[in-house]
């Protein structure tokens, strides 16, 4: 049983490093390059303001900046603060980069082997087509995610340390309150805590994406997005004709809601947020207050909404793993 | 010592004795066109067998069948399992090309080898290796920089690198230049074939793999029109030189396909047809000879485009 047990894992993490090869630039070099690109414009223009004016720019995040010049130890203090706990906040384009890079994963993911014919390689081999699914599920939820998030604690940290140590030169030194401030060691688990509630409310579109990728003949991507959008436009009109002449109404809006938006908005981390009080996330003062914001997103999860989007995101994987199964590729 | 042997054969199961490949009432539809019309064959172990037909004949959708790959009617047991519930299982001991060039273009030789290795429990990685040492390949190579030559040659050393007992190659050398051909069937026959193992071949080219097949499967229009092997056809297909002066009294006995050639008239005789022939008859008629396969394919398959 252990034996069988440990192929099995065996198998899935060479199918997840082929799933790496044949994606290394939407996984590994566009997340890389877009940390390069943060680190050099921010911290390029980080250098150049303190070589020009002689005081610090501290970007605090949500568009707030601080100027530094010789400050009463209290002001280092909360600057210290909100440093520590909100220097990940900076790597934000990262995460709008991830959901682009894995809404065309899955679009691709069961279709382009089908189209290329290479599909007829890879089921000459022993690899189950439950295997090869699930492989691209966890691909999509776990290893981009966790690959960005990596990347993009490295890019903080290196222009945090280019802000303390740009700071110490002009005689702040913000090193050892930041250092000393346990919110610096708990961000990126902060950050981590994110993905499984990530993972539910990513499902219901991976899943959805998987069974076009794994159905559609040709043109995925307008089967995806376009076939949601089109039953959403035709309730509407619907919705339009019986209110006029029945007076009655359905619930077109929940329809765009709880079904379109799940099935193609789900991989946006911070999606969660729409169900969410916005004013307690534009009221951050004192810095990223992330224990709130864990609370204020799991949350969400007493909603049933999540759930049964999440389980259909199940069914429809399920139903992408048959149809790869049977589907006869000529 | 006998008797234990034939408890002990008896007490095998029916994959390992028995048939590699059996299908009885094998019938597959797509929408109102039979593709394959209830077909039955057996193909023993350490076979080499070709399953030739014209296009649209129904050969790929019969090896579809037995790779699980599609939905079929009717029995087909392929080393005791059913491709249809048993896929899973069956691929540990079944591997085929399907194509030629089917390769994914991003692949990498080295990567091919390494991924290859890690999921089946029945690849001999220094076989594969030495094979590519052999050829142009290089490890850092990716499959969209490659010939179409090369690529079928890291295909073939993917799947000679693998002991199963069944491979299926479906149209492997299409499009190749004759030197990738016939490099294709020598190592297949030195290097992977033995006793223990059993091949499927459709090709169009007959001629080229005629000398290595051991048994033939005519297939038209989704049904089994011959099936034998090479010692029986030999046997009973004759192919006699008949001078012109009796031509006509060899056409009196119903040659199955004639040509002219060099001034004498070719003709291809059954001899198992209805009313028997015999082969002093045939014998005195002119040199006899063994007909090729592609000969006995083009009179078996005649009208077929009719």
């Amino acid at each position: 049983m252990s034996t069988h047990m440990s192929t099995h894992l065996s198998t899935m993490k060479w199918l997840i490093r082929r799933e790496l090869w044949e994606h290394k630039g939407a996984f590994l070099y566009a997340p890389l390059a877009v940390a390069a690109a943060l680190v050099l414009l921010i911290g390029g223009g980080f250098i150049y303001g303190m070589a020009s004016s002689g005081v610090i720019h501290i970007n605090a995040g949500e568009g707030a900046v601080m100027t530094i010049s010789g400050l009463p130890p209290d002001m280092v203090a909360r600057i210290a603060a909100v440093a520590a706990s909100s220097y990940l906040a900076i790597t934000a384009p990262l995460f709008l980069v991830l959901p682009v890079v894995v809404f065309f994963y899955c679009l691709a993911a069961l279709y382009d082997d089908r189209r290329d014919r290479s599909i007829l390689f890879w089921k000459s081999l022993p690899l189950s087509d439950r295997d090869t699914v699930l492989s691209k599920v966890a691909t999509a939820l776990l290893v981009a995610p966790l690959v960005t998030v990596a990347i993009g604690i490295a890019a903080a940290l290196a222009l945090l340390a280019l802000g303390l140590v740009g700071g110490a030169i002009r005689g702040v030194n913000l090193v050892a309150p930041v250092l000393a401030n346990s919110n610096f060691y708990l961000s990126p688990l902060y950050l981590l805590s994110f993905l499984p509630l990530y993972i539910v409310w990513a499902l219901p579109t991976v899943g959805w994406l998987l069974l076009v990728s794994s159905w559609a003949r040709s043109k995925v991507f307008l089967w995806a997005v376009g076939a949601p959008l089109v039953t959403l436009a035709l309730l509407a009109w619907f919705d339009f004709l019986v209110a006029r002449f029945a007076g009655l109404s359905l619930n077109v809006k929940w329809f765009g809601e709880e079904v379109v938006a799940r099935v193609l908005l789900g991989v946006m981390p911070g999606v969660w947020f729409g169900e969410s009080n916005g004013a307690a996330l534009i009221d951050q003062q004192a810095g990223i207050d992330a224990p709130m914001l864990l609370a204020m997103s799991y949350g969400t999860l007493a909603t049933p909404g999540v759930w049964i989007g999440a389980a259909a995101g199940c069914a429809m994987i399920y139903g992408a793993i048959r149809l790869r199964r049977w589907r006869d590729e000529g | 010592m006998n008797s234990v042997q034939d408890a002990i054969q008896g007490a095998l199961p029916d994959a390992v004795q028995g048939a590699v490949l059996s299908a009885r009432g094998l019938r597959k539809r797509y929408g109102k066109q039979v593709a394959v019309d209830g077909i039955d064959f057996e193909i023993p172990a350490g076979r080499i067998v070709g399953l030739i037909g014209p296009n649209g004949s129904g050969k790929t959708t019969t090896l579809k069948a037995a790779l699980g790959l599609i939905p079929f009617e009717g029995e087909l047991s392929v080393l005791g399992l059913d491709p249809r519930t048993q896929r899973d299982a069956l691929m540990k001991d079944v591997c085929f090309i399907a194509d030629v060039a089917i390769l994914p273009r991003w692949l990498r030789v080295g990567d091919a080898v390494d991924f290859v290795a890690g999921v089946h429990p029945r690849f001999d990685r220094s076989k594969a290796e030495r094979y590519i040492a052999s050829t142009r390949l290089k490890p850092a190579m990716k499959v969209k920089e490659m010939s179409k030559g090369m690529i079928v040659q890291l295909h073939l050393a993917l799947v000679m690198a693998i002991d199963a007992r069944l491979l299926v190659l479906d149209e492997p050398t299409l499009g190749l230049d004759i030197l990738y051909r016939k490099q294709f069937y020598q190592n297949l026959l030195e290097d992977y074939f033995d006793e223990g193992k059993t091949i499927v071949i459709t090709t169009h080219q007959v001629e080229e793999i005629e000398h290595i097949l051991t048994d033939l499967l005519f297939i038209r229009e989704g049904r089994i029109a011959l099936a034998a092997s090479m010692e029986e056809i030999g046997q009973r297909y004759v192919e006699v030189m008949v001078p012109n002066e009796k031509a006509a009294a060899a056409r009196a006995l119903q040659p199955i396909d004639q040509r002219a050639m060099f001034g004498k008239s070719v003709m291809l005789f059954d001899t198992q047809r209805a009313g028997g022939l015999s082969r002093g008859q045939l014998e005195a008629l002119g040199e006899v000879r063994h007909p090729s396969v592609a000969d006995l394919f083009v009179a078996t398959m005649k009208g077929s485009y009719a």
